[in-house]
């Protein structure tokens, strides 16, 4: 594929964006009671919209992916590629120790293994259970009874008599010996994506990596595909868990690790159809490719996947924990279908480098379509000519 | 107040960085501030600890400030602090370090940095409440059909 320069156009791409910024702010034509969209507004009201651009966007500044929505008038995939975009100007200053998601001050924590969880399972703000009817009400909601919402639902909440953190359900499988080992992974530093390209076989951190800020569309259609039978498992969701994960950080002075802030994130682990352990093989190795597994005679366990996300983004950690689990199974026994294949899943699911190829296509090809012309003019002449 | 040193910033950070921005200038009027780093804007990058096999990985980036000061009175004494913020914000950082060394130090006016510290965790206090109440009010048990005798929606 080759690329050309080409010229001209000035005038009508900045015309474009006068139009886009246009339609952007039409509704103030002849409207006084029109109002921009603030950005407070975009972070509480379209909460999910903003959480979806943090994790796709890969860094977690609700504020700018709320400005990255409002300039890009709602389209996620640019706004994320603005917010990617943002980030690629600043310099990485650090990197918190492994953080243990135990700490999470939780909002939501389901599981679909087991009815009754250390701790109790707490649905949270969730759809899940409510009917799918629109809601015309809000169609002209006022001003005084969108306060009143919150406040009444203040006045009327419980008084909490909770913890502050929960046990994770997998340690209570994991004690009972139905899981594999959890691996030594002491001084074992992970994969920066945004540093390193991917060379396959990558580790399991990069795959990780990877999906966290993958595109959530991409990675619940591979992870569909997994889903409906391709995959042939029905994995279970052991834990599920929405909640404020705090940033821990060394103090410059005294090196003790201080909260800086606090990021919201989803988690989800899945359990699926067990698997015989090889005790001698380090797991990290049987990732590398190694198919020896089930050969040894080690103790069958459950296999476990697992996926998490800035923001609250169910579908998508669900998608990337079945997916974790189907790479893993294809890491150790060969790819059985596209979802186990690690190449196939981690080049297909990135939004901005997706979307990017997708819209290039939009960008002029005059000279390689005329190339393109020029041949099949020559063959269709050839073609007619007596041999 | 009796905040750990540790617990300081998420406490602070309850209050808008034009209060803590304010608050520092007005203590380290006389005194003299020493950067011992340079205040910074960033990234920081977010390592977890994966819940099914326990291993790092990076699951993305977050802005990141920080700052290390030294400050120094007229009769002498000297304090260090420092401050590392999740914000896209290098002044607030060295704002955090300066309140962080009147305090570590208790250099005068450090009663203000108490009493912000106070209020700023009551703030963060009444968030956490209010997330355990969404914790509470749903809190589900579901029971196996044939073993429901009162459904807890009847009750």
């Amino acid at each position: 594929m080759s690329y050309v320069a080409i010229k001209g156009g000035g005038h009508a791409i900045a015309g474009a964006a006068a139009v886009t910024e246009y339609l952007r702010t039409e509704e103030g034509l002849g409207n006084p009671a029109a109002e921009p969209l603030a950005i407070d507004a975009i972070l509480h009201q379209l909460r999910h919209l903003v959480d979806r651009v943090v994790s796709e966007g890969g860094v977690y500044h609700p504020q700018f992916a709320a400005l990255a929505i409002k300039q890009s008038l709602g389209d996620t995939l640019e706004a994320a590629f603005a917010l990617r975009a943002w980030r690629s100007t600043r310099p990485r200053l650090s990197a918190t120790p492994p953080l243990d998601t135990s700490r999470m001050r939780l909002i939501r924590r389901i599981s679909s293994a087991f009815k009754d969880i250390p701790g109790g399972q707490m649905l949270g703000p969730t759809p899940d259970y409510a009917l799918r009817l629109l809601r015309l009400e809000l169609m002209d909601e006022s001003p005084d009874a969108f306060r009143a919402v919150a406040r009444n639902w203040l006045e009327k909440c419980p008084e909490a008599q909770l913890p502050d953190t929960f046990p994770k359900v997998l340690d209570a499988l994991r004690a009972e010996g139905l899981l594999p080992p959890v691996t030594a992974t002491r001084g074992q530093t992970a994969f920066d994506i945004t540093r390193e390209p991917l060379v396959f076989p990558v580790p399991r951190s990069a795959q990780l990596a990877t999906m966290a800020r993958a595109e959530t569309g991409s990675l619940l259609a591979i992870a569909y595909s997994n889903m409906r039978g391709y995959g042939d498992v029905h994995p279970t969701v052991a834990e599920l868990r929405v909640g404020y994960l705090p940033v821990m950080l060394p103090h410059p002075v005294t090196g003790e690790l201080v909260e800086a802030g606090e990021v919201l994130i989803t988690e989800c682990e899945v359990v699926a159809m067990y698997d015989v352990q090889d005790a001698q093989v380090p797991r990290a190795q049987r990732c590398a490719g190694a198919a020896e597994a089930d050969e040894t005679g080690g103790k069958p366990v459950f296999t476990l996947g697992y996926g998490a996300c800035f923001g609250h983004n169910e579908v998508k950690a669900i998608s990337m924990a079945i997916l974790d689990r189907a790479l893993q199974k294809g890491m150790k026994d060969g790819a059985s279908n596209p979802s186990e294949d690690p190449e196939f899943v981690l080049l297909h699911v990135d939004g901005v480098d997706s979307m990017g190829f997708a819209s290039h296509y939009k960008m002029p090809h005059y000279v390689t379509f005329q190339s393109d012309l020029d041949r099949l003019r020559t063959t269709q002449q050839k073609s007619g000519e007596p041999a | 107040m009796n905040l750990e040193r540790k617990d300081w910033i998420r406490a602070l950070t309850a209050h808008p960085a034009t209060v803590l921005n304010a608050l520092a200038d007005e203590l380290t009027v006389g005194c003299d501030v020493k950067l011992k780093s340079l205040p910074q804007a960033g990234l920081g990058l977010l390592t977890l600890t994966d819940g099914a096999f326990h291993e790092p990985y990076y699951l993305g980036e977050f802005p990141l400030s920080m700052c290390s000061i030294e400050l120094s009175l007229s009769d002498g004494r000297q304090a260090a602090g420092g401050a590392q913020v999740m914000a896209d914000d290098a002044e607030l950082a060295r704002s955090l370090a300066i309140l962080d060394a009147v305090l570590a130090a208790r250099f005068p006016g450090w009663e203000q940095v108490s009493a912000h510290i106070e209020s700023g965790a009551s703030r963060r206090a009444e968030e956490d409440r209010r997330r355990r109440a969404m914790l509470t009010a749903t809190r589900v048990d579901f029971a196996m059909l044939n073993n429901a005798e009162v459904d807890d929606d009847e009750c």
